[in-house]
């Protein structure tokens, strides 16, 4: 049995629609600590490793570990609709196999839907070794890439000893933009300066949807290897996003 | 079991042209595969992964493997495009397009079989909302870890374009060499693969038990058996010569031909072909479970359509209107009834295919019950070539094909997926084409059945014989007829109603109701046959046989400006017979 309670619902909207942007199925695992989420997008680009810990919730109860796989463009759709002043309660229960949201406000409405059937997947932790770390505002960010999308598919991000760049080119065009300290960077931590090109359909839907749920993010890079995206929640927990760089044709 | 090993296969076969090649490249992949999975190994050699017989297709469109190409190359779909046009083959292009990737992934690992197979299975089962997300999804998945060698195979396979013209015969050959060192266990491969439709399943019994455990492979219920299928020739007399002197000639219906297996709690009907075409004949298998008292039996039978009012057969075209249906399968079977006339059985709690065919009809006519949807197949046993002549032109009046003749030696078994001279067809080579419309006198009435109860349900009609002033009947009439002419013919035909045969009509049929000869109606026909069931022209082209109109249907015209006397004549319809007597080219 799990059963939890949230006095803001928007939080975890965000976060499920942070996990949406690589997944639809998602496979929860809930225990006395908290949620914790690890799946990789279909195509195996990019990964995503979530959890929330028990103290994020107002109320929190899960006594014995349970699976929760569910649909999440259904959930959110219910997500959407609650209102700022309802507390959201969620009950699963491991027989019927069922979610159940309960939203309190003025008015109680309750919601059940159904699970999906628990897939075996292996997901092993990316064993590499960031040379290059920059953290700063994921709204400057975020900012950043968008500016960078109008002119390419791909961008490239490099980190050296002062700065944060991102370049993006077409045959005629190209864009770069600088983030430095004075720029609003926080912090800049290269062992060695790295450099590597990514899909925007993917980077920039991670980067929008982690902004949303955190202030500043960190940006973690080696050359050519792939890309880690951290976010922290003020509610606690953590938001990781890894995405594998495309492969540059010089 | 690496993928790649079945890639580099598929490579080299498609490098040579020798069949023996082929067979050894095969004999030596089948030897290399672990037992458990040479079944998925053999299913995918043929570019499948069921054997046909389950109906399940890969066929994914082409737009999805494109797009499928395109996130895992890290490409435009436009760029996929692109190439697939100048290169003109998928396959190729996703070869070239992943030897360039421009996307790296997470983690890499290397196909299995066991990988390819279950992704595969997964995209056939796919439907319903979302299903062709999930189908790019677990295409994506194997191009992402596939070399570009493998990608090439996987998006054919995907596509249902494999094309490796790996014969079933050539997978046959193939097993017995790897498993038997030679070509000894091929005569018992093949009447394992004859009696089960699955070279899958064929294999790993050889795999697994070796050729003891294929000499005692046994029909299963749900697997359909190939069917026996007959020569041909084209006189009685050498037919005759050919069976021994004797044989058993069957009506051979004009339908779909049907093996049903019949079991406690469910019945399978197969096409010819092997399809499963169970969901397009509802009627057929409940009338199949009132008839047969088996818990265990596996019929072969023609389903043909029959016209619920006269009786009659309906032609091909009809019952083929049901074939393939997913959508008003209940009312199409209200609309055309369907007759499954038994011809053999070649299971019944026992297999039945190494006994002889006298054995096998005993068997099926003690089974099989007859009611007004399932019937035995009309039969005789002929020593006479005229005899079997005239049982031919019977056959050809009520609408068959012609006639299979069969052996009754004791050597006559079920020759599983064979062609052979134990069963000869009979089948016209002339048929007089029915070109003009015919004017036509009603001079009986059949009472209404199912739709039609409470008006007629056929016509007997006649042609006028101008020589001896009498009226002769060339057909029942059920077809062509609007509801609205329906519900008015009762009315229409009250004045000419009589208690008995009018003196001026020659019948041999007796019809329920008769009528005085006085309208006349315009008759559409396929051709001009002979019967001995009717009386037009009688005798002037064979003793006792005289002219039927063929698939008979009323164009909606009653010729009121026509007397009974205007009518066709007998005359004019034996000379239209002989007139457009044409050889049927086959």
């Amino acid at each position: 049995m799990f059963k939890v309670t949230v006095s803001d619902a928007k939080l975890l909207r965000n976060l499920m629609a942070a996990i949406s942007t690589l997944i639809e199925e998602a496979d929860f695992q809930a225990d006395p600590s908290g949620i914790k989420l690890r799946s990789m997008d279909p195509s195996h680009i990019a990964m995503v490793d979530f959890e929330l810990p028990s103290s994020a919730f107002e109320s929190y109860s899960c006594p014995q570990p349970e699976r929760i796989r569910i649909g999440l463009s259904d959930l959110l759709k219910l997500l959407r609709r609650a209102k700022s002043d309802e507390r959201l309660e969620l009950t699963y229960d491991g027989k019927s196999k069922r979610l159940e949201l309960t939203f309190r406000g003025k008015v109680v409405k309750k919601f059940t839907l159904p699970t999906l059937e628990h897939v075996e997947e292996e997901v092993p932790t990316p064993n590499i070794t960031f040379n290059a770390k920059a953290k700063l505002p994921s709204q400057l960010l975020s900012e950043a890439i968008e500016d960078a999308k109008l002119i390419s598919e791909s961008v490239r991000l490099e980190i050296e000893p002062e700065r944060l760049v991102i370049r993006s080119s077409s045959e005629l065009s190209s864009a770069s933009i600088e983030l430095s300290r004075d720029g609003g960077v926080i912090e800049l931590e290269v062992k060695e300066p790295s450099r590597a090109a990514f899909a925007l359909s993917y980077l920039s839907e991670m980067v929008k949807a982690g902004a949303s749920t955190s202030d500043l993010v960190t940006v973690e890079l080696s050359t050519n290897m792939p890309l880690r995206l951290s976010f922290e929640p003020p509610s606690g927990g953590r938001l990781l996003y890894y995405l594998a760089p495309r492969i540059e044709s010089e | 079991m690496r993928y790649s090993i079945i890639a580099d296969t598929y490579e080299r076969i498609e490098a040579t042209t020798k069949r023996l090649e082929m067979t050894e490249l095969l004999a030596d992949l089948f030897k290399r595969t672990p037992k458990e999975i040479i079944d998925k190994v053999v299913y995918l050699s043929q570019g499948k992964i069921y054997p046909d017989y389950m109906g399940i297709e890969l066929g994914v469109a082409e737009k999805l493997a494109i797009r499928a190409i395109a996130i895992s190359s890290g490409k435009r779909e436009a760029e996929v495009e692109e190439l697939y046009r100048k290169v003109g083959d998928l396959g190729k292009a996703t070869e070239i397009l992943l030897e360039k990737r421009s996307q790296s992934i997470l983690f890499r690992e290397a196909l299995s079989v066991e990988d390819v197979y279950d992704a595969f299975d997964k995209i056939s089962r796919a439907t319903g909302p979302g299903s062709v997300e999930s189908k790019i999804r677990l295409l994506t998945k194997l191009l992402n870890n596939a070399s570009p060698k493998e990608g090439k195979y996987i998006v054919r396979m995907a596509l249902g374009k494999l094309r490796l013209g790996i014969a079933d015969m050539t997978i046959l050959d193939a097993l017995s060499v790897a498993f038997a060192g030679s070509k000894e266990m091929r005569e018992e491969i093949e009447r394992a693969y004859n009696l089960s439709s699955d070279l899958g399943y064929v294999a790993k019994k050889v795999a697994e038990e070796g050729l003891e455990g294929i000499k005692r492979f046994e029909i299963m219920l749900g697997r359909p058996i190939r069917p026996m299928l007959a020569e041909r020739l084209s006189s009685p007399a050498e037919i005759l010569e050919k069976l021994g002197g004797r044989g058993s000639a069957e009506y051979k219906y004009d339908g779909l031909r049907v093996q049903a297996h019949i079991s406690k709690d469910s019945i399978l009907l197969f096409s010819r072909r092997l399809e499963n075409i169970t969901g397009q004949f509802p009627d057929v298998v409940s009338h199949l479970r009132e008839a047969v008292k088996s818990d265990g039996a596996i019929l072969e039978g023609e389903c043909v359509g029959v016209d619920p009012n006269t009786g009659e057969m309906m032609p091909f075209q009809m019952i083929s209107q049901r074939r393939g249906r997913k959508y008003m399968i209940e009312e199409m079977a209200e609309e055309i009834p369907v007759v499954f006339f038994a011809f053999d059985a070649l299971y019944a709690g026992r297999d039945l295919t190494r006994e002889p065919y006298p054995v096998r009809r005993m068997e099926l006519e003690g089974i099989v019950r007859e009611t007004d949807f399932v019937k035995i197949a009309e039969r005789r046993i002929v020593d006479d070539p005229d005899e079997l002549e005239a049982f031919f032109e019977h056959a050809i009046s009520l609408g068959c094909e012609g006639l299979v003749v069969k052996s009754v030696q004791d050597n006559s078994i079920y020759q599983a997926g064979a062609r052979g001279w134990l069963w000869i067809k009979y089948k016209r080579s002339y048929k007089a084409e029915a070109i003009d419309t015919f004017d036509l006198v009603p001079v009986g009435a059949f009472m209404g059945r199912g739709k039609r109860a409470g008006t007629y349900g056929a016509l007997l009609m006649a042609a006028y014989n101008d020589e001896e002033d009498v009226f002769e009947t060339v057909c029942k009439l059920g077809s062509g007829f609007t509801d609205e002419d329906l519900k008015a013919l009762p009315e229409k035909l009250k004045p000419y109603v009589i208690g008995h045969r009018h003196p001026r009509v020659k019948s041999q049929i007796e019809p329920d109701v008769w009528l005085v000869p006085s309208l006349v109606m315009e008759i559409a026909a396929d051709e001009i046959s002979l019967s001995p069931l009717h009386t037009c022209s009688k005798d002037s082209v064979r003793k006792g046989s005289g002219f039927a109109l063929r698939f008979p249907r009323f164009t909606g015209n009653w010729r009121t400006d026509k007397s009974p006397e205007d009518a066709t004549t007998s005359k004019e319809i034996a000379e239209m017979y002989r007139n457009q007597l044409k050889k049927i080219s086959e």
